[in-house]
């Protein structure tokens, strides 16, 4: 195998076992890498019945392919596994520095297997692998548990990827952390991690990455990184990072605040990305391995009830899901209550949005004051949101409640309450507003994971940048249809999506390098495959690897039982329009929503009913194994 | 012999760093032909839970001290150009450079055993020119003093 690939590395945390596996050619040239290779694990392993916090589940994490090499913003890792928050098929896709670190320790993927009895932590020293106690880190913040791993290992440049209280009190969306402030944090890896016991991995690898054609990797990488440079949107989200959009989603009509309810204020920009600059909230900014853009903060509050608070962020998603979701639309909090769900280790994405459903409840009366532990949990008070995110990261009085996410919560308490839980297959949704952004809206409700733009990103539908309204000429044949109002031709920008995306993530590579900036294209990552690996791909068989991948992803789902009904939005989004809205038909409704799944399904070649894969599709891909499994179940679609 | 012929030095700007470490891959490549941190005569300092890091490299001292302990004389400045060499093939792997090396910006070759030193890419020094965030300098050494102290009486906001 290519060097560049490395080794799964297999630990069975029952029996404190560990073995090398490398990963095959065809794998390799099948599934890319990173979250390809990733799924096609999961898929071998987890079969219908595992219990997402049960031992049976494995937790993987799979490096980028080219982490650890100098290509642009490639750094990333894919975390996979069964979802305690959707009983689904779950990747989390993680910035920080740890994947490169796995990778010059010689290893691509790492799989943990079972439990163990007591919180142990796992170090990994090159090819020396230990399982150690991590008793008395037990119940640390993720900040002190990396502080308390590195003393305990003597060196200050190990990387480390760990849970805080959230992920031991099996939150269903605690993260797995990152170089302290990048959350692998949907979906629940963290309570998975959790529930092994598990409280980190530390990792040194002294190593490097070798590269089968140096020089013509390295002149790619060069020319990939001039022109990703050069592209209107970098300076804007190197300067004001994720949030620097905020102040222009709000101007679009798109920018969901108090729960949903409305998707445009009178004045957002206490959370933008310019206030954070200009109010001296932002200390730095910050990069993940190799990134030549810079878009992550860090950010600091100095005065006020919050002075004190230091924190990696705030992000886009944070500060809509903290701040406008809840109605809260200054600055310091959200910092709060991000520093607060970074070191307990839970999404913050969820995090606001089981807030702002128990916010609601709250105002409409569906939950009294008392219900809330005292809580005074009116839309704006940013103290009682900080408040709730100890409670539930601890699980303590309502906040139990609310730790097993929206939907779960809705059930408890009944009553119209799920019509405000804006959620899908159990997934909070994440912060756009998916009834005026219909690419988006579809995207969402495929998403194998559940309602979030984390597995096809359609911002080109916005047609913001001459780069973006080229893509959509490419993919659609006309500019025109750069336009998040309409539903034609969604399918066809879905799948374009999805296939790039899944590339872009087996790559290691940030979805901003190739679908909300464009410089990092699929012909770039086919080149950049076949020098690294020395296997020679084109842009259209990596684009079919990308199809293989989400194709995969479809069918581990179908085989625990998923089918159309499952491909759904939030009942708000799809019935009621933001009170903001002039024109009363921005719903995203069902009749909207099953044109385009019609489209999309067939494109594929999904039967349409079930939406089951069929076995034409699936022969087509290369998946032999895979229709034959789905066949022997009765589970392959109808031609 | 001291590196007085060095016009230029690379300088580092430590508030503009991000920490992305592209310094330290390119540099290995330009070293060694594979991506490694560790083979970088560059080197970040980080301290994540603040999210700060600093690069760290050699500041070609006007008496190296590197080249004084040095037993084997493996330590020279080519005479023309003042880049910093190690010769190989007199560096026994002693390591007392590294451990004289007040700023530690000298380090071992992990399968080599020999020292490694910035030698500024003969001129034009790729860490230089590839950082994105502008944290990295390649200029005269007393640039960066100069522009300390008009920074300096700037922020005395002075009318």
């Amino acid at each position: 195998m290519p060097q560049i690939t490395g080794d799964i590395l297999h630990v069975d945390l029952s029996n404190n076992t560990s073995w090398r596996q490398p990963v095959t050619k065809n794998d390799l040239l099948q599934l890319l890498g990173g979250r390809g290779i990733g799924v096609r694990i999961l898929w071998d392993l987890v079969k219908p019945g595992v219990d997402p916090l049960g031992p049976e589940n494995i937790l993987i994490f799979g490096a980028g392919l080219l982490s650890g090499t100098a290509a642009p913003s490639s750094g990333r890792t894919t975390v996979t596994c069964l979802s305690p928050a959707t009983g689904l098929y779950l990747k989390t896709n993680v910035g920080g520095h740890w994947g490169a670190e796995l990778k010059y320790a010689g290893f691509g993927h790492l799989v943990i297997h079972d439990r163990a009895e007591k919180p142990v932590y796992l170090w990994i020293d090159d090819n020396k692998v230990e399982i150690r106690d991590a008793s008395r880190m037990w119940g640390l913040d993720v900040r002190e548990t990396d502080i308390s791993v590195k003393k305990e290992l003597g060196d200050e440049d190990v990387q480390i990827a760990a849970i805080g209280p959230a992920g031991e009190k099996l939150v269903r969306f605690a993260a797995v952390m990152f170089s302290v402030y990048h959350a692998a944090g949907r979906g629940g890896a963290g309570a998975v991690m959790g529930s092994k016991n598990l409280k980190a991995i530390a990792v040194r690898g002294s190593g490097g990455v070798i590269i089968a054609k140096p020089t013509q990797f390295h002149e790619t990488v060069l020319h990939a990184r001039e022109k990703l440079l050069s592209e209107s949107g970098v300076e804007g989200l190197s300067r004001y990072g994720t949030a620097g959009s905020l102040n222009a989603v709000n101007e679009m009509r798109v920018l969901p605040s108090y729960n949903f309810q409305r998707s445009c204020v009178d004045d957002a920009h206490p959370l933008s990305g310019q206030c954070l600059v200009e109010a001296g909230y932002l200390k730095r900014r910050v990069a993940c391995f190799g990134c030549v853009i810079g878009c992550h903060r860090y950010s600091t509050v100095e005065k006020g009830v919050f002075a004190g608070s230091y924190t990696g962020g705030p992000e886009y998603e944070s500060l809509v899901a903290l701040g406008s979701g809840c109605g809260v639309f200054e600055t310091e909090p959200v910092i709060k209550a991000n520093e607060l769900c970074n070191i307990y280790g839970m999404d913050t994405i969820s995090t606001g949005s089981v807030i702002q459903w128990a916010m609601e409840c709250y105002e409409k009366g569906a939950l009294s004051r008392q219900d809330l532990d005292g809580l005074g949990l009116r839309w704006g008070n940013g103290q009682a949101v900080v408040e709730m995110v100890k409670k539930i990261a601890l699980r303590e009085g309502f906040g139990n409640t609310l730790a097993e996410g929206v939907k779960r919560a809705a059930e408890h308490i009944g009553g119209d309450t799920h019509k405000w839980a804006v959620e899908a297959k159990g997934l909070e949704h994440s912060c756009v507003d998916t009834r005026s952004a219909k690419a988006y809206a579809l995207a969402f409700a495929v998403n194998p994971r559940g309602a979030d733009h984390l597995h096809t990103e359609t911002l080109a539908e916005f047609g913001l940048s001459p780069e973006a309204r080229a893509l959509i000429k490419k993919i659609t044949g006309d500019e025109k249809y750069a336009s998040p109002y309409l539903t034609e031709k969604r399918a066809e920008i879905v799948r374009w999506h999805e296939d790039c995306y899944a590339v872009t993530d087996c790559l290691g590579f940030c979805a901003f390098t190739s679908t909300a900036l464009y410089g990092v294209t699929p012909q770039i990552m086919a080149a950049l495959f076949s020098s690294a690996t020395g296997y020679d791909i084109s842009e259209e068989n990596a684009m079919n690897a990308g199809r293989r991948v989400v194709t995969l992803e479809k069918c581990f789902n179908v085989r625990l039982g998923a089918s159309r009904k499952d491909d759904t939005l939030p009942w708000r989004i799809m019935n009621e329009p933001s009170s903001d809205r002039p024109d009363s038909k921005a719903v995203t409704s069902e009749k909207e929503l099953n044109g385009m799944l019609d489209e999309y399904y067939s494109l594929h070649g999904w039967d349409k009913n079930t939406s089951w894969p069929t076995k034409t599709t699936l022969i087509r891909l290369e998946l032999n194994n895979v229709a034959k499994e789905l066949e022997d179940m009765n589970k392959i679609g109808e031609e | 012999m001291g590196s007085g012929v060095i016009k230029k030095i690379v300088n580092v700007i430590p508030e503009a760093c991000t920490g992305c470490r592209q310094c330290e891959l390119i540099c290995s490549f330009e070293q060694g032909g594979s991506y490694s941190p560790r083979l970088s005569r560059i080197r970040l300092v980080k301290f994540e839970d603040k999210c700060l890091s600093v690069p760290v490299t050699c500041t070609y001292c006007e008496r190296p001290i590197c080249e004084e302990v040095c037993p084997v004389g493996a330590m020279t400045h080519d005479p023309v150009t003042g880049a910093a060499k190690v010769n190989e093939e007199s560096c026994r792997g002693c390591k007392e450079c590294a451990n004289a090396c007040p700023l530690g910006a000298i380090d071992m070759h992990p399968e080599k055993g020999t020292a490694m030193r910035c030698d500024l890419c003969g001129g034009d020094p790729a860490c230089v020119k590839y950082c994105p965030a502008g944290a990295l300098k390649y200029e005269p050494p007393h640039h960066s003093v100069k522009e300390k102290r008009r920074s300096r009486v700037v922020a005395l906001n002075l009318d």
